[in-house]
């Protein structure tokens, strides 16, 4: 019983040069490949074109830029449309509302 | 588990992943996350592969030694995540769980290939790059390397490798989770769906297997 502690010493040492092995012989991964690409290849094949069937869901990163110059481009739109609308309508003519001349008739003699 | 930024290095995960539960975090954003994944929403997947790749494609790696096959067994699991996402009701981490599909198809993979004989082409990684295992047999750093050393090194850790390779995947599973991965015990226990006893067991048992294997190929005990 005396030689106890020194026992689970021993075995715990014997533990953490084994994980540091163990830590040693498995710690050469790499970077990663592309997965998202492959993922989305995968699912597209297997939904049958359902899903990440276009660009845009495809790309690795949101296209904000895309979106940024798209946005730019309809206020663009927008304001030229307004000023040619605007050069096109003219003014509302003048209305001159005039009261009706009102005759007034006499009730007829009996 | 907070909503990514845009453009970002998103989704980060919780405690499984060490670092990443004290960035922002979101109860109502992270619902929101994981009611996009349920409605299979590209963009939810694409930032949550694009969070989990190098973790999922490391601990497949470890768990299968094959490079060729790792990268095809990591697109695996996230196919494998897009299709049961409807199934996850929240009651672990998302990682916890992403961790627990992982492991599961490794183990049949491993069992596969088993079945095939293939395990022979073993190629965990070329031992060119790595600094010198005499460093970690005798506990020194810094000291400048030996050539024989070093040799000597990376024969231990081929036989490792090997020893590993040989290891029932059950075990091999809480070894690769625990000394390498470095889960704590209760993520292990989510991981592999067993009782914490069991785990520590298997974990010992586990360790006993391959020291005993590994010593036996050295003809000596490990120092």
């Amino acid at each position: 019983m005396s030689d106890l502690p020194e026992t689970k010493a021993t075995e715990g040492d014997d533990d953490d040069r084994l994980r540091s092995l163990v830590r040693g012989a498995l710690r050469g991964e790499g970077e990663a490949p592309d997965v998202l690409t492959g993922f989305q290849k995968k699912v597209r094949e297997r939904s049958g074109g359902k899903f990440y069937a276009e660009g845009w869901s495809t790309s690795r990163n949101p296209p904000e830029f895309t979106y940024l110059v798209t946005g730019l481009l309809m206020l663009v739109a927008l304001v030229v449309i307004y000023l040619f609308l605007s050069l096109l309508s003219g003014k509302p003519s003048r209305v001159d509302n005039e009261a009706a001349p009102v005759n007034v008739v006499a009730p007829a003699a009996r | 588990m907070p909503l990514p930024p845009l453009g970002g290095p998103v989704y980060r995960g919780g405690d499984l992943f060490p670092g990443w539960a004290d960035l922002n975090h979101d109860e109502t954003s992270e619902e929101r996350f994981l009611e996009r994944l349920a409605a299979h929403d590209e963009r939810a997947f694409n930032e949550l592969v694009q969070a989990y790749e190098q973790r999922v494609y490391r601990l497949v790696f470890r768990m299968l030694g094959r490079r060729d096959e790792a990268e095809d067994m990591a697109q695996e699991v996230f196919v494998q995540v897009f299709k049961a996402i409807g199934s996850f009701r929240g009651d672990s981490k998302l990682g916890t769980w992403i961790y627990r599909i992982a492991v599961n198809l490794c183990k049949n993979r491993i069992k596969y290939l088993g079945r095939r004989h293939s395990s022979d082409e073993e190629e965990l990684e070329p031992v060119a790059e790595r600094s010198a295992l005499d460093d970690r047999k005798s506990g020194a750093v810094g000291e400048t390397s030996r050539p024989d050393h070093v040799v000597e090194g990376y024969q231990i850790e081929r036989i490792v490798q090997e020893c590993m390779a040989g290891i029932d995947p059950d075990f091999r599973e809480v070894l690769v989770l625990r000394d390498v991965e470095d889960l704590s015990y209760e993520e292990l226990c989510e991981v592999t769906g067993l009782p914490d006893g069991t785990v520590k067991s298997r974990l010992h048992r586990a360790r006993a297997m391959l020291k005993a294997a590994v010593e036996a190929r050295l003809g000596e005990k490990i120092r």
